[in-house]
Order: structure tokens, then C-alpha cells, then sequence
């Protein structure tokens, strides 16, 4: 597992004192408001609707028990005793006071966390497959990817500056579980038909007011050309992305109004001008990054653990459970364990501190001490032996986690919304919930199946709602809150973006609306089709009929 | 000072957030600064409504408030006439906040 090295500890360290010393000076007033937000934004800081919002760091979505266990602290000492898992696995805290932010920051340097590049026009946090390094899908894991571009773009003195924000994912399955083709850059890492290890390079996809799917810039790019190729890239955005329209400013903008083809011939026209090998790192680089995520030493077991398959015969709510949540792993005798944080009548993606510790504690007793967040807004147990599940699941139950519900309707991504965003325009809190009670019923999720419901509440689109088999977007006209319908959007591998439905619905009408989506649905859906595969097949009509009469 | 200048229709407020604490707060009729917006000056009277602008900047310079702005305040219902604003008047509809302090008042 990666553990920070000695640059990393200066550079959070010296970060801490850093902003230390600036809050200091904001609060005597030798430093204005507008001096600070910067500032303060470079650490993770906003304010938001009521109060001071802390986004933490979760480089691609990897923890362990230690640090979860300090942000439970955190939550507790600092804020109101829990903590929201965001969409780009990160975790953020809704009430911190800002006389206790550089304190926070150094119980998170204590435990090499830090909250730099979760906000402002940099290359952000990159995301990549929470799955990484226990899925027997990928090509290798894509964490040292992740990590090396960590690295690379850490305050990097070239994109500090970006025209707009910048995200990057990485996967190296071909099933994509972290939306790379509604990246800026996604990668997924490839061979070629030599048996190369290289990487596809997607460009200019992305969600907010314009959504756009990505589009190939390399089909494959040799591995050790990363750097300098993403050097180039970013160098003819910086360059060329606007910076007069705020609107206008992310590179699928560019890349669109550009054209994928001119914008492939500038970036290669600007690869050929640098000097790879001054950008490039070395194998030896390579080597020791990976070798950060050699993994646990699994042990060797088979498969066919008797305890385990008893509970799947005796005990119907963890089969119903481990046939949900859990996945194959790639070493025999364990599995992915998905702790669903989408619980009745809670916010989607809230966690309370009580339930870190204890997830810090299962982590530790069953997966090798190792946790991850996901964008979906759930928590994975990547090692868990299936011998150990039973009691795992046990766990769980006691602490209010073993919804069986991932993947299914009521694992809702869902964004703050008006309850705490300074942006928002309608709500997206409590319609996840009416949504999550409407659906309550196991057995009625089960028969929906694979149903991917995501909720935004503005534009912005952080709840991803573009990408929603079924997408809810909350908007707001003369004071009440309304809400637009897309369906057909797909975040996977086959990744499209929704159609709107037509006219938005009542708060109290949405709820009602998805409702007769679903069953209609159910009703005419062919053996073994998801919702959005009926959708494909039978297009808008009949849905639009459903929803607003013939 | 980076107040919104006062533009706004009928009763105003003048609301910000508090520097130290980051939570909302509301200018009161004695000029200072209060979380419940019960408590809040409302008027229309110009001279009054340039006072209160004197004040957020004050308060805004002397580093106590910060992002300092008129609402404009619908006469029937006392409220705030946008809905955006509504909601930093009451707080979020729901917070994970309120159940946790319902677990421990009931353990
Ligand atoms: S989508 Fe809008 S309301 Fe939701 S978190 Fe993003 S900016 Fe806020």
C-alpha cells in the first residue's frame, strides 16, 4: 500500500504552517478577503451556503483504517460528527469553523492527508477505479498511474493556474467504474497488439452546463511518453482554453469549437517540441512508485470456504447481500466488499463517525487495514477474505451499513444541493430520500435490477444527472423548486449522456414521475434488460408518453 | 468592502457570513450582527439602508463579517424574496447532523 514519501511530509508540513500563518494574517486584516480566498481555496476551504466547507483530499479514493479513524476524530472535534463522500471520492465536512482549519490540516498532515488540489483551477484530485489492485479485470493497477500524475502535478508550477479546474481518471479495466469518458483527460490504461502495457487517452469529456463525452486523442500512447504527451496536452489548453468566459473555459470546450482532429495535430505539433526525457521519469521512478502498491500478502486459500457457503444457504438477507455488494477478486478465496452508504432517510454519501471507526476497525480485522471511497459515494473493503464475509456482514448490520443496494435504485448519487450549496437552485437531499422510501422494498429493487439514478441540484452537474440512466437535475423559477427529467445517460464503458424528457416536475410530482418510468419498465422489459437497455431499444416515445400522457 | 451595492425592491436585510465562524448572520436594528434572521433590520428608508451599508463595511474592514450584501425582503411574508436566501434563513431542510443529535438524546 503507498505511503507518503519524504517530499510529500515536507511539502504537506510546510503547507500547514503555511496556511497557518495566512489565516493568521486574514484574521488581523493584514490580508484582505480577496487576497485570502485564493488562498484558502488552494487548501480545500470554501464557503458555502451557511458555513465554511473543508474538502479533503482522498488520492484516487484510497484510505486506511488509521486515516479513517482520524477523520472520524475530525468530524467529531472539529465539525457536527460526520463526514460526506463526494463525487470525486473525496470527503468534505459541512461545518468547520476557520480558526480550526490549519489545526485540521495538521491532524490530516499527522496522517499524510492534506486537502490541496480539491479546489481552484489546477489539475485536481485524479480519481481512478476503486476496485484497483483487487479486481482480477485489470491490465495492472492503475494507482501507480494515478499516483505518478499525483506527483507530477502537485503544485505544479505550469497548471496552478489553469484557465478552469482539470480532472483526470484512471482505470485499466475495460469495465469503467470511474467515469473517465466524462473527464477532462481520462486514461485507460491498454495493450497493444504486441502486448505493450500503454495508455488510451480520452480528452475533453465532462459534465457541468455543457456535458460532452470524451473523444480519443491517442489510441495508445506508449507508457513511458505519459508525462510529456499530458505535458503537451495541457500546455496547448493552457494556452488556447479561454479564459474570458468562465462558461467556456474547460478543454471540451476547446476541444470542440477546436475540432478533435486540429486539436490532436496542436497537441502533437507542441509533443514534438518538447524534450520528453527533461518531463519523462525514469523505469527506476516507475519501479519504486509501483512497488508503493505491491498489496497485502493475500494467503492461499480455495475458494470453497464451507462457513461461507452455509451463511449463503442459511442466511437470506447476507445472500441477498454478498449477490449485490460483493465482487470477484483476483487472488481465490476473496472478494470486494461495497459498504453502500445510501441508507434510509440519510443524505447519500454521509457517514457519522461512529461508523468510520467501525469501518476503520473492519477494515483492519478483514481487509488488510485497507479502505476506499468511490464516486459513486459508497466505501469498498478491497481484501476481504469470503470466509471473513460473514462476519464482516455482521459488522456492518450493527452499525446501519449493510444496505445490499449497490448498483440498485436506491444507490442514488446525489450532490448537496440547496441544503448546503452556495450554488445550487433546488434541493437534491430530500428527493434522493423520497426517491430511496418509494423504492424501500428489497425485493421490488431486485426486480428493477441495475438502475443508476443521479441527482443534481444546478447546472453544475456534480450529482452527474447527465450520466443517470435516469437524471434529475433540481432548478428553481420564481421561488419554487422544480425538477428535469433525463434518461439514457450512462457512466460506464458505453458512456452517453441523457435525453431531457420534456418539462420539469414539482417537487412533489418528481417522486411519482420516476415511479411510472419504472414501472413501465417493468412492464415491458425484455429478459435480462436494464432499464437503459429498454430505453435503447425502444427510444423516447413511450417513456415521454408515461410521463406526460399521450 | 465587497458589498453588493443596495439595488434591490422594498424592505431590505443585510446579511454575511462571520469571519471566524463562517456561519450566516443578519444585521440587527442595534448594528450588530445576529444568526436569527427574526432578529434582522428590514426597511426601506434610504438613509437607514445607507447606515447599514456603513456598518457591513465597517465590519467587513474591522474583519468580523465577510461577503457582506442587501437581500430584498418580501413585505407579506418577512421573508426573504429569493429562495436561495429562504434557505440561509432556515438552515438546511436536512443535515445528518439532526438525526446523529436525535441518536444521542435517545441513548
Ligand atoms: S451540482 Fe450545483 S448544487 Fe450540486 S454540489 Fe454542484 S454546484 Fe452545488
Amino acid at each position: 500500500m503507498y505511503r507518503y514519501d519524504e517530499f510529500d511530509h515536507d511539502i504537506v508540513q510546510s503547507r500547514v504552517k503555511q496556511f497557518r500563518g495566512q489565516v493568521e494574517r486574514r484574521l488581523s486584516g493584514a490580508i484582505s478577503e480577496n487576497e485570502f480566498k485564493p488562498l484558502r481555496l488552494m487548501n480545500g476551504l470554501y464557503l458555502q451556503l451557511h458555513a465554511y466547507m473543508l474538502r479533503v483530499a482522498v488520492p484516487y479514493g484510497t484510505l486506511n483504517a488509521k486515516q479513517m479513524r482520524q477523520l472520524a476524530m475530525i468530524a467529531d472535534k472539529y465539525d457536527r460528527g460526520y463526514g460526506h463522500i463526494t463525487t470525486r471520492q473525496n470527503i468534505q465536512f459541512n461545518w468547520p469553523e476557520l480558526m480550526d482549519v490549519p489545526d485540521i490540516l495538521q491532524d490530516l498532515a499527522d496522517v499524510e492527508m492534506h486537502a490541496f488540489q480539491t479546489s481552484g483551477n489546477c489539475i485536481r484530485n485524479v480519481t481512478s477505479d476503486p476496485y484497483a489492485g483487487a479486481t482480477d479485470e485489470e491490465i495492472e493497477d492503475p494507482r501507480p498511474t494515478a499516483e505518478l500524475l499525483r506527483q507530477w502535478s502537485t503544485m505544479h508550477p505550469e497548471f496552478t493556474y489553469l484557465p478552469r479546474k482539470f480532472k483526470i481518471a484512471v482505470t485499466a479495466s475495460k469495465t469503467d467504474r470511474a467515469v473517465i469518458r466524462a473527464h477532462d483527460i481520462g486514461l485507460e490504461i491498454v495493450r497493444n497488439e504486441k502486448g505493450e502495457i500503454g495508455y488510451h487517452v480520452i480528452v475533453g469529456g465532462g459534465l457541468g452546463r455543457t456535458p460532452i463525452i470524451g473523444v480519443t486523442l491517442r489510441a495508445f500512447l506508449p507508457r513511458a511518453e505519459l508525462l510529456p504527451f499530458l505535458e503537451a496536452t495541457m500546455r496547448v489548453y493552457n494556452r488556447s482554453g479561454r479564459r474570458d468566459n468562465k462558461y467556456k473555459a474547460r478543454i471540451k470546450i476547446l476541444v470542440q469549437e477546436t475540432g478533435i482532429e486540429t486539436f490532436s495535430k496542436q497537441v502533437e505539433a507542441e509533443y514534438a517540441r518538447l524534450v520528453p526525457s527533461e518531463i519523462a521519469v525514469t523505469e527506476a521512478e516507475v519501479k519504486r512508485i509501483t512497488d508503493y502498491f505491491k498489496g497485502p500478502d493475500f494467503e492461499i486459500i480455495n475458494d470453497g470456504d464451507v462457513a461461507y457457503q452455509a451463511a449463503l444457504e442459511t442466511d437470506k438477507d447476507f445472500a441477498f447481500w454478498v449477490d449485490n455488494n460483493v465482487a470477484a477478486h483476483k487472488v481465490s478465496g476473496y472478494a470486494i466488499a461495497n459498504i453502500s452508504l445510501k441508507v434510509s432517510g440519510r443524505a447519500p454519501g454521509d457517514i457519522a463517525s461512529g461508523q468510520m471507526r467501525a469501518i476503520a476497525d473492519l477494515a483492519d480485522a478483514y481487509s488488510f487495514g485497507e479502505i476506499r471511497t468511490t464516486h459513486q459515494q459508497n466505501l469498498i473493503l478491497p481484501h476481504v477474505k469470503k470466509s471473513d464475509l460473514p462476519a464482516l456482514f455482521q459488522g456492518l448490520k450493527s452499525e446501519n451499513l449493510a444496505g445490499g443496494n449497490i448498483g440498485l435504485i436506491t444507490d442514488i448519487i446525489c450532490c448537496p444541493g440547496m441544503d448546503f450549496c452556495a450554488l445550487a437552485t433546488a434541493r437534491s437531499i430530500p428527493l434522493s430520500q423520497a426517491i430511496t422510501e418509494r423504492f424501500d422494498d428489497p425485493v421490488r429493487q431486485r426486480a428493477i435490477g441495475d438502475m443508476q439514478i443521479k441527482i443534481s441540484g444546478c447546472i453544475n452537474a456534480c450529482g452527474h444527472h447527465h450520466v443517470g440512466h435516469i437524471g434529475i437535475l433540481g432548478l428553481e423559477k420564481a421561488g419554487v423548486e422544480f425538477y428535469q427529467i433525463k434518461i439514457g445517460g450512462d457512466a460506464s464503458e458505453d458512456a452517453a449522456i441523457g435525453d431531457v424528457t420534456g418539462p420539469g416536475f414539482s417537487y412533489d410530482e418528481t417522486v411519482d414521475a420516476i415511479e411510472r418510468l419504472v414501472d413501465y419498465y417493468i412492464g415491458i422489459k425484455c429478459e435480462g434488460e436494464r432499464f437503459i437497455d429498454s430505453y435503447r431499444r425502444l427510444g423516447m416515445t413511450p417513456f415521454k408518453e408515461v410521463l406526460y400522457g399521450g | 468592502m465587497s458589498t453588493l451595492k443596495h439595488k434591490g425592491k422594498g424592505p431590505q436585510s443585510l446579511t454575511a457570513n462571520l469571519l471566524r465562524e463562517g456561519l450566516n448572520v443578519w444585521l440587527t436594528p442595534e448594528f450588530e450582527w445576529s444568526h436569527d434572521f427574526n432578529e434582522a433590520l428590514l426597511s426601506e428608508d434610504s438613509d437607514i439602508i445607507e447606515k447599514m451599508q456603513a456598518i457591513g463595511g465597517r465590519d467587513s474592514d474591522a474583519n468580523l463579517v465577510v461577503g457582506v450584501y442587501f437581500i430584498d425582503v418580501d413585505i407579506e411574508t418577512g421573508l426573504p424574496a429569493r429562495y436561495r436566501e429562504r434557505f440561509r434563513v432556515n438552515g438546511p431542510s436536512y443535515d445528518t447532523a439532526f438525526e446523529l443529535k436525535n441518536t444521542e438524546r435517545k441513548e
